[in-house]
């Protein structure tokens, strides 16, 4: 289980660096949010993985808590982000008229 | 402490010229306020001049930053009472000159507080008894020598003089503050007297050569040694009392001032003897022969300038006392004479509107009295016997013939100083010869010309009068004066010397003659001298050093333009290759040392593991193809929350789920706006460089993710499972460590949250966006826009929702739920509704600013987190109760309960805040079609 | 009294939420609301630093919760110096905004607020993971501010600030994976302990931690080669905005200080990354101040200003002595006023030459030109480090302990091209005006609020010895981990 967690992850990260290296607003997106995934998922292993033992107080063996309420907590905050940045590249789009991420129309010209 | 007063002076002064500006006073009236505090500091100068003549050294000192080991502390001893003598002295004059100089239109009070301040930065470099404030009084002199040289700032050889200056001496300021921190460092001691008396500590140190570069790289950029003399002609754009001022008594003096007071501490070797006697001679030779060709006055004068300096500077190399004597002769002789000859050059630029000697002559006829002046000023710059030039020359002669150093070639200085005394003569020749003789005046711009008015003569009488009184009585006048400077200079006995007129017939008398009659020689082979000078190509330092400092400018534009090329992917790779780098260099496999044991492996986990990978993969392949990567991706996230399910995380399983629907959503509106396909942009070498990056990343997080996994650690969390029902008051632990142990946390996070919302609120805020009239096939997008069945759904759906909503939330604290995942599902609810039943029919019935229900969510968080204060316990300690409801039963109500409803508002207004105005973008976008 | 640490979070978080509440735009009730605020935080952050003078570390249990377990406040000398000078800058900054610019889009003083909140808590937080949850309110507080406004190079900018910012906390939860799951804790002074009890891939695995946050502190502070973002999002960004972001780099430097000094200072992994923060220290104040020579604009010169402070102070602080680092702050403090006021000032030029801008090219004199000039001369002067203000002092006292000849050379060097390139600027700018612009009048508040800032370098030169005096006391209390280890865990742990 423990090599499959991490292929998985490193699935999530690799995909998700070689996204955010492109050229345009929306493939970046989708990167921003894969390396989320990868890295959530790394942060949630760092308590060390345990099958059917959710965080509940007195009801038996419990897996480590505080890694999955971090978690939550960057799960919130990156959905934040990603929203910013999926408006920020729309207003990228309205004012430079591409999602080219620097901004370059594809004439070659800028905005 | 008078004396710290009276080198304070001036700076106050520089207030009363603005000061009588504002108050709209005559040119006189002007005048007059500056010359107020330059005169009292005179008077101060008295009384402990007294002392100096006595032998004594005047200190003052107030602290002003120890641990630096800057103090303002000043010495007056004979050198420094010399240069307070002409920097004040001189400056009154040159402020009675320039009160008839400067014409009404000229900013006058601005010009005298400018003055005054460059005079406090003088006086401060003379005087200074630390060396970090000799530093700081230095660096003065260059930025206010800045402003006087730029005064005239709507001339373009103004502003490109003064920034030269600025930047050539500025450079050497830099290099003078190392070289004095490294003299501290090994003296131990900012005092200029200890730095004093360990001349023989430093001169030891293996450190001297470079200290003696440094301040040697100080001294001759301000004093205009070759090589760096090249800014100073150009400074004689400024208006021409600054130069009187800046060129013979101040500004440049300060570099051979430095030499003198150094002198004890770094003299004395044979590095000093070479290259300060070096770049003396070449100084001297080079500035005496092109002084000649200059048509300019003021250019004359200023290359005569560089040439003087470069013989004080040679006098100072020679490592003999007799030598500094005879420099700090010169050093006074010349102030005096060059002083008056500027000023004499400025009268005759004044009254005849041109300062070109080939247009110049015969000026005797019309202004004899200043003629007479001038004249005797340049016989003394010439070295004439009855004038101070002839004295101090004399002197420099005899020692260059003394010196040893240079073995079977000693002989060369000699050469070396005759020949420039040559040189000397036969500019001074061509300053009287041209100017007042040599036929009639060519095309003068004022003609006639007259003499000036009578006060604007008074400073240069007064010069010309000490230049004679000096030369015919020198035991008179100036041996006292020279006697307790070159003492001080020094730094203990003076060497047996004779102030007088006749010494006999000796060889420095011959090497006299010799000058003077080979100058009028060469003076009077000019025509052939210039048409052969003509030749040579035309050297403009000024455009040079301009295209330079362009060039460098534009060399830096494209460096920094090139790191910076105003490309993201470029930055990215530079931040993600400096990760890669510590990962690939740090990442050993003696991190996979774990003995922890593996869990088993089941079938579904796999198959839910590869598809994870796959749909990962097909997003990033297919990134160009927008619907099919968004699809896949949202696959991931659904795998992802599964991962979250089998690994005993029900909370992050809901939490991630949920997520997962409302950016999905914020995607597919984003996508309404954004290009379908786009064609691929990246070539193979990048996508290889990104592809090994993403490789040596991905595979490095994979690597330390195993290392973990596999190996044991402590951990606090123990804490948490004991404590949350006891202490939090839920069998939660991620809720009560969210709402509680980690409130904070929480607290931050829906901060975040809101402040997104209203980011995205501002950005879209008249936002003009048109959406692609139709999808990548070409198909127009379909107008009916809210489908009935979706429409037939949805509104039931509501209610239920929302109920669900309250159910996942008050169990939140117990089991899986809480105030984010209920915020979350009631959301999802309501934008169904908008998308189903629209923008406008939502917002008839809801209110449409979500602003509010942030603020109140974000408020009751922080509010219960405050309440806890009246309770006399830190912020968001929480405190519990089991109430009885009638039909429920026993029922917990923690404070922590109010936090989470706080949440719950803040992820409901946030995520309408957001969504709401997307859609509404959309529903304008509609409209704008439809009208179309 | 035992509240008022989090004050400085809570008010202008407080402020921020009450402005979202404000719904109908009454900038005058939202300006008086914002400037309120941070004028409510100047005599907090003055008596919080009175208190942390005194030498005492206070710890502010959240939730009551004791350390490691729970998040703690820790009040030392070096967070109570940062949240002081954060609000000192805070003032003009925000005074200089409400005329007008606030109006230029949407929610300007709530973010302003939540801003100040996210850097307060940044300085003031004593947990890891609190520390990236702060540093995520002011990241994303941050960027709205820098696309407050319109125009397509903002937008541009602000993309590329946004994006390199998200990979950045990446990065940092990764670190914070580790973190936890090698020592147990997130907790900085109980990591401090753990850290060094640990060996073997555990400790391979910390050692990577460490040097994945110098990446991202890094890119917060803006060091080579993470620094290319900075010039244009500093120089487009609105001016009252720009001079409050003169604090952020500082945060990314705080950030290295705080967890350097703590857990890497000594122990088991001592002088972790130094080497290489010198190294691109170094390179960036080499780069920046070949920028500054090179830049086209007044903003963006000034924003490579900072980022030549930025390599200046970076390499004080990994010479990492106390000394070095006392005259570090010293500077920090200098720069961090002077660099926001000369952001101020570049807009206040570039309003008075039209469409020019703050272009450097020849053009209409801006009003009041005498003026502006004095000011820039004063600005230029205290940023290259000429005497007699500020910035003079700042670098003697870190060239008196820095003695490494590459730093001498970089930074005397960088010094001679800024002021070629910053003269050249001011020559262009204030004498080759061709004829007097449009004569509007300077506006009163925003000359002040320059002249506030820019009067730091005259201030902090005549008073170089008590602000150097207690630099060195924050300095001195810094280089000793060991007190705020045991003021957070009680002595016994």
């Amino acid at each position: 289980m423990e090599a499959m967690v991490a292929v998985m992850i490193a699935v999530l990260v690799g995909t998700g660096v070689y996204l955010v290296l492109r050229a345009r607003t929306f493939p970046v997106i989708l990167g921003i949010t894969l390396l989320s995934y990868g890295v959530n998922l790394f942060v949630f292993i760092s308590g060390r993985l345990a099958l059917d033992q959710p965080p509940i107080a007195g009801a038996g063996p419990s897996t480590d808590p505080l890694p999955q309420a971090l978690v939550l907590t960057a799960i919130v905050i990156g959905f934040a982000m990603t929203a910013f940045l999926v408006v920020l590249a729309l207003r990228g789009q309205g004012e430079t008229g591409t999602d080219h991420v620097d901004g370059q129309r594809d004439d070659g010209g800028e905005a | 402490m008078t004396l710290a007063v009276l080198v304070l002076l001036p700076f106050v002064g520089a207030a009363l010229p603005l000061l009588a500006d504002r108050l709209r006073a005559s040119r006189t009236v002007l005048a007059l306020s500056a010359a107020l505090m330059p005169a009292l500091a005179l008077v101060l100068l008295i009384a402990p001049a007294g002392l100096v003549f006595d032998g004594q050294t005047v200190h003052a000192a107030l602290p002003w930053v120890p641990s630096l080991g800057l103090a303002l502390s000043f010495r007056l001893d004979g050198l420094a009472l010399l240069f307070a003598l002409l920097v004040l002295g001189i400056g009154l004059l040159v402020i009675l000159y320039a009160r008839y100089y400067l014409s009404a239109q000229e900013k006058a009070g601005r010009f005298f507080a400018f003055l005054l301040l460059f005079m406090g930065a003088m006086l401060g470099v003379v005087t200074s008894d630390n060396l970090l404030l000799l530093v700081l009084f230095w660096e003065l002199t260059s930025l206010s020598s800045f402003l006087l040289i730029g005064f005239w700032s709507h001339q373009s050889a103004a502003r490109k003089g003064a920034r030269m200056a600025l930047t050539v001496t500025g450079m050497g300021g830099l290099a003078l503050l190392a070289g004095v921190l490294l003299i501290g460092q090994i003296v131990g001691s900012y005092s200029l007297g200890d730095a004093l008396a360990s001349g023989d500590l430093i001169r030891a140190s293996e450190l001297y050569p470079l200290i003696l570069g440094l301040v040697l790289l100080g001294v001759f950029t301000k004093s205009a040694q070759f090589p760096f003399h090249f800014w100073l002609p150009h400074a004689m754009a400024a208006p021409t009392p600054v130069s009187a001022y800046l060129h013979s008594a101040t500004m440049v003096k300060a570099g051979v001032f430095l030499l003198a007071r150094f002198y004890p501490m770094l003299a004395g070797t044979n590095l000093w003897f070479d290259v300060v006697t070096l770049a003396g001679m070449a100084t001297l030779l080079w500035g005496a022969a092109v002084a000649l060709f200059q048509h300019d006055l003021k250019g004359l004068l200023a290359y005569s300038t560089i040439s003087h300096l470069g013989l004080i500077t040679l006098l100072f190399g020679l490592n003999s006392e007799l030598a500094a004597v005879a420099a700090v002769f010169h050093i006074i002789n010349h102030a005096t004479f060059k002083a008056s000859l500027f000023m004499a050059a400025g009268i005759i630029d004044h009254e005849t509107g041109t300062r070109d000697m080939r247009r110049i002559n015969g000026l005797w006829k019309y202004m004899p009295y200043t003629a007479v002046l001038a004249m005797v000023a340049s016989a003394a710059m010439a070295g004439v016997p009855l004038l101070n030039g002839f004295l101090s020359k004399e002197m420099f002669f005899a020692e260059t013939l003394e010196s040893s150093r240079l073995g079977a070639m000693s002989w060369v200085l000699p050469l070396g100083a005759t020949l420039g005394g040559v040189f000397s003569v036969a500019y001074s020749a061509r300053f009287i010869h041209d100017v007042f003789f040599n036929g009639e005046p060519v095309n003068l711009p004022k003609f006639p010309p007259h003499e000036p008015p009578r006060y604007m003569k008074v400073p240069v009488e007064i010069l010309v009068a000490l230049c004679v009184a000096v030369g015919v009585l020198p035991s008179i006048t100036v041996a006292g004066l020279l006697a307790v400077a070159a003492a001080a200079t020094l730094g203990g006995e003076l060497p047996e010397y004779h102030l007088a007129v006749w010494h006999g017939l000796n060889l420095p008398l011959m090497m006299s003659v010799v000058a003077l009659v080979g100058g009028v020689l060469v003076y009077s082979s000019r025509n052939w001298l210039f048409r052969q000078y003509a030749r040579l190509p035309e050297i403009n330092a000024n455009l040079i050093f301009e295209r330079r400092i362009q060039g460098l400018a534009r060399g830096a534009a494209a460096l920094s333009n090139f790191l910076r090329n105003g490309s993201l992917q470029s930055y990215a790779a530079w931040l993600l290759t400096l990760v890669a780098l510590v990962l690939l260099v740090h990442l050993s496999p003696a991190v996979l040392d774990g003995q922890r044991a593996l869990l088993p492996l089941d079938g579904v986990s796999l198959l839910a593991g590869v598809m994870l990978v796959v749909a990962a993969l097909i997003t990033a392949i297919l990134h160009r193809h927008r619907m099919t990567a968004i699809m896949s991706m949202s696959v991931v996230g659904l795998v992802v929350s599964l991962a979250f399910v089998r690994l005993s995380a029900p909370d992050l399983a809901l939490t991630q789920l949920s997520v997962e629907i409302v950016t999905l959503l914020l995607l597919m509106l984003a996508m309404y706006f954004l290009p379908v396909r786009t064609r691929m942009e990246s070539g193979w070498p990048r996508i290889l460089r990104d592809l090994l990056l993403s490789v040596i990343i991905g595979g490095g997080v994979g690597v330390m993710a195993f290392a973990m996994m596999t190996s044991d650690f402590q951990s606090i969390s123990g804490y948490f499972l004991e404590n949350a029902k006891p202490g939090g008051g839920g069998t939660n632990v991620v809720n009560v460590i969210l709402v509680d142990f980690r409130g904070f946390d929480t607290f931050g996070e829906i901060t975040v949250l809101g402040i997104a919302a209203m980011g995205i609120y501002a950005m879209l805020r008249d936002l003009d966006l048109l959406s692609a009239p139709s999808d990548s096939l070409g198909r127009p997008w379909a107008r009916d826009a809210h489908p009935l069945v979706l429409v037939t759904i949805s509104r039931p759906l509501l209610p239920l929702a929302l109920l669900i909503s309250v159910y996942i939330f008050l169990r939140g604290h117990n089991l899986p739920g809480g105030g984010f995942i209920a915020g979350l599902i009631t959301s999802v609810a309501l934008l169904l509704q908008y998308v189903a039943s629209g923008v406008a029919w939502v917002h008839r019935r809801m209110p449409g600013d979500y602003h509010p229900v942030v603020a109140v969510g974000l408020l009751l968080a922080g509010i219960t987190g405050v309440a806890s204060w009246f309770f006399g316990h830190p912020f968001l300690t929480s405190t519990f109760d089991y109430l009885y409801w009638p039909l429920v039963g026993k029922f917990e109500v923690a404070s922590a309960m109010l936090f989470d409803i706080g949440v719950f508002l803040t992820v409901v207004g946030a995520t309408l805040l957001m969504l709401a105005n997307l859609g509404k973008l959309s529903l304008l976008d509609d409209k704008a079609k439809e009208g179309a | 009294m035992e509240h008022l640490i989090i004050a400085p979070i809570l008010i202008p978080a407080f402020a921020g939420m009450l402005l979202l509440l404000e719904v109908r735009e009454r900038q005058p009730l939202r300006r008086f609301t914002g400037m309120l605020s941070v004028l409510a935080l100047l005599p907090v952050a003055w008596l919080l630093y009175q208190q942390a003078a005194g030498g005492e570390i206070q710890v502010y249990r959240l939730g009551d919760w004791a350390a490691p377990f729970g998040i703690v406040l820790v009040l030392d000398k070096l967070s109570a110096l940062m949240v002081l000078l954060c609000t000192v800058l805070a003032v003009p900054a925000l005074l200089y905004a409400c005329r007008a610019d606030d109006k230029r889009g949407a929610n300007f003083h709530a973010l302003f607020q939540l801003q100040l909140m996210g850097i307060n808590g940044a300085f003031l937080t004593g947990d890891l993971f609190n520390l990236f949850v702060f540093f995520e309110v002011l990241l994303i507080a941050s960027y709205g501010l820098a696309l407050h406004g319109r125009g397509p190079a903002r937008v541009r900018a602000g993309i590329h600030y946004v994006v390199l910012n998200l990979i950045g906390s990446a990065l940092f939860l990764v670190a914070l994976g580790l973190v936890y799951g090698t020592t147990g804790t997130l907790n900085m002074a109980d990591f401090a302990v753990k850290v060094n009890q640990l060996d073997g891939g555990a400790l391979e695995l910390a050692r990577v931690a460490g040097l994945l946050m110098w990446v991202v502190f890094g890119l917060k502070a803006a060091l080579f080669p993470l620094y290319f973002w900075l010039p244009a999002t500093y120089a487009n960004a609105t001016a009252g905005v720009a001079a409050l972001f003169a604090i952020m780099t500082k945060v990314g430097v705080y950030a290295v200080a705080r967890v350097y000094g703590l857990a890497f200072e000594q122990g088991a992994l001592a002088g972790l990354g130094r080497d290489a923060l010198w190294i691109m220290a170094l390179l960036t104040l080499l780069l920046a101040s070949i920028g500054v020579l090179g830049a086209r604009r007044l903003g963006e010169m000034v924003a490579y200003t900072v980022v030549m402070s930025v390599g200046t102070l970076m390499a004080g602080l990994a010479w990492s002595s106390p000394e070095s680092f006392g005259a570090m702050l010293y500077y920090l403090i200098h720069t961090t006023l002077v660099s926001g006021g000369l952001f101020l000032l570049a807009d206040l030029v570039a309003r008075g030459r039209g469409k020019l801008g703050d272009q450097l090219v020849a053009g209409p004199a801006p009003a009041g030109r005498a003026g502006l000039g004095l000011l820039f001369f004063i600005g230029a002067v205290a940023v290259i480090g000429l005497p007699p203000l500020s910035g003079f002092m700042g670098k003697v006292a870190l060239l008196q302990t820095v003695p490494a000849p590459l730093y001498w050379l970089f930074l005397l060097g960088g010094g001679l091209l800024a002021l070629v390139g910053l003269s050249r600027a001011g020559s262009t700018l204030f004498w080759r005006a061709t004829g007097d612009g449009a004569e509007r009048r300077l506006d009163r508040p925003r000359l002040l609020a320059t002249v506030l800032l820019l009067a730091a370098a005259p201030v902090l030169s005549i008073w170089a010895e008590p602000v150097l005096e207690a630099t060195v006391a924050v300095a001195a209390q810094w280089a000793q981990p060991q007190l705020y280890i045991d003021a957070v865990l009680g002595g016994g742990a």
